[in-house]
């Protein structure tokens, strides 16, 4: 637990909030406090956001290339799995694998491209697109 | 418009708080860890083959909702539990809860909270806050994982409310409502310690309980071999991220479940239930510092002494004092 906010994060948003953690003190008893993470919490937290931050670039450069569908980015933007994609949109996990080639992406009717592009909180336009 | 005189009180695990908090408002006060204690919330589980953020899951608690079912079953209050399909008919029910003058709790989840510490905004489905009122499509929410009062929008709300994948929320709502006249905690504390001790040393499965926390120490030692350095650190950094943050006041609930031991042994007289608080305070601290030496491992700081191996052996030594604990929790008598 520390006292002053956000000392080691790579983003400014993280480690703002203050919040209540017990403890066990020396002389055996058990406390509550209010104060920001500890470091081997914020180590793991960035971690994770390191791993999520790499997939997003890395699905962004596939894009680029014309490897695979906007519907990777958007997936690694949102930090869903194609299981997870599935259970949020209500299309099948092999279609969902499929439509990760651009191929079968250009050939998408609006309907299903409206059903990813409610998921993901974008339009349509951008949905097709990625900057 | 509405707004209920509900009292914030921030909280170290959500729906253990929660349940306090709304108990707390109808008049019976029972502090956070208590309720945590007779839901027995305390648990563990190592689930391979479920992943999630792409890293098994390993689980320190209950499943969602049963801390709440538990807690208000045994000390005799009433509640009303409710599931939705549609949108509409959810906020409906909400709004007429709040307009008859009950404080509601609802299971959300966290990607869309837009309240929430930024750090925590992964997919997580089992977060739980409360609603204390509405007005005009802005909804007044007391979470107990932020400091402050927070304020909600519709769209937000059903958005959080129906959530979808893994152990998705549903709109799930519920509240308690008639709370009986005379609440004595004695028997419910008792069965709470049993149902936990059993939960912990009395199921004969390998992933759950001690047994599971041997498990993943035996699978850690195999993890560089089988997963490469870089995602070993990975599956590593998911252990302690669900240990330390996801919902925990810190080392897995073991410090407020100590929390609790200690306040059971002032209410129900009985010394030895102090002792084994202490125990269990050492166990924490164990936990803890398994949850330091990982993390400097994480960090790629690691030395010879804070190999894989090295870790594996501080979770059996874990294990060997949580079992010694339950064993002894296990023998607590019902009168």
């Amino acid at each position: 637990m520390e006292k002053e906010a956000n000392p080691v994060y790579k983003n400014q948003a993280y480690g703002q909030f203050r919040e209540l953690f017990y403890s066990y003190g020396a002389d055996g008893k058990f406390e509550k406090n209010v104060g920001f993470h500890g470091e081997s919490t914020r180590v793991t937290l960035q971690q994770a956001w390191d791993l999520f931050n790499d997939r997003i670039e890395e699905a962004r450069q596939k894009v680029k290339a014309g490897l695979a569908s906007p519907i990777l980015y958007y997936m690694e933007k949102t930090l869903v799995t194609p299981l997870d994609l599935s259970m949020h949109t209500g299309i099948m996990v092999w279609r969902v694998k499929r439509h990760l080639k651009p191929k079968v992406f250009k050939r998408l009717n609006e309907k299903t491209l409206k059903r990813y592009a409610e998921v993901f909180n974008t339009t349509l336009e951008q949905l097709k697109n990625v900057d | 418009m509405i707004k209920l005189d509900f009292e914030h009180r921030q909280a170290g695990h959500c729906e253990s708080g929660v349940t306090s908090n709304l108990l707390h408002y109808h008049g019976l006060t029972i502090s956070e860890p208590m309720a945590f204690g007779i839901g027995s919330g305390l648990f563990f589980s190592y689930l391979p083959f479920l992943k999630m953020q792409h890293a098994p899951v390993t689980s320190f608690r209950v499943w969602p909702g049963m801390v709440f079912d538990r807690t208000t079953k045994l000390l005799g209050v009433k509640t009303h539990i409710q599931r939705f399909r549609k949108p509409e008919e959810a906020m409906k029910a909400l709004n007429e809860a709040l307009d008859q003058g009950f404080p509601v709790g609802l299971q959300v989840g966290t990607f869309h909270l837009p309240f929430f510490p930024p750090e925590y905004r992964m997919h997580y489905n089992m977060h739980n806050m409360v609603v204390y009122g509405y007005d005009n499509g802005t909804y007044f929410v007391s979470d107990t994982v932020v400091e402050k009062r927070a304020e909600i929008s519709y769209q937000d709300l059903v958005r959080v409310r129906f959530a979808k994948g893994a152990f998705a929320p549903c709109g799930r709502m519920y509240y308690p409502y008639q709370i009986p006249k005379n609440v004595d905690v004695t028997p419910a504390i008792i069965r709470g310690i049993h149902k936990t001790a059993n939960n912990m040393v009395g199921v004969p499965f390998p992933l759950i309980g001690t047994k599971g926390i041997r498990y993943l120490s035996g699978q850690m030692r195999k993890w560089p071999k089988k997963l490469g350095e870089e995602k070993a650190a990975y599956y590593l950094g998911q252990v302690l991220r669900m240990e330390e943050e996801i919902g925990t006041a810190g080392a897995g609930f073991r410090y407020i479940y100590g929390a609790f031991l200690n306040e059971a042994g002032d209410i129900l007289k009985q010394d030895w239930l102090k002792e084994v608080s202490l125990e269990m305070g050492e166990a924490a601290t164990s936990w803890r510092a398994f949850s330091y030496k990982g993390s400097r491992n994480c960090k790629k700081r690691g030395k010879a002494e804070e190999s894989y191996d090295f870790l594996a052996d501080m979770l059996i030594d874990c294990a060997d004092k949580e079992e010694k604990i339950f064993r002894k929790l296990s023998k607590i008598k019902f009168y």
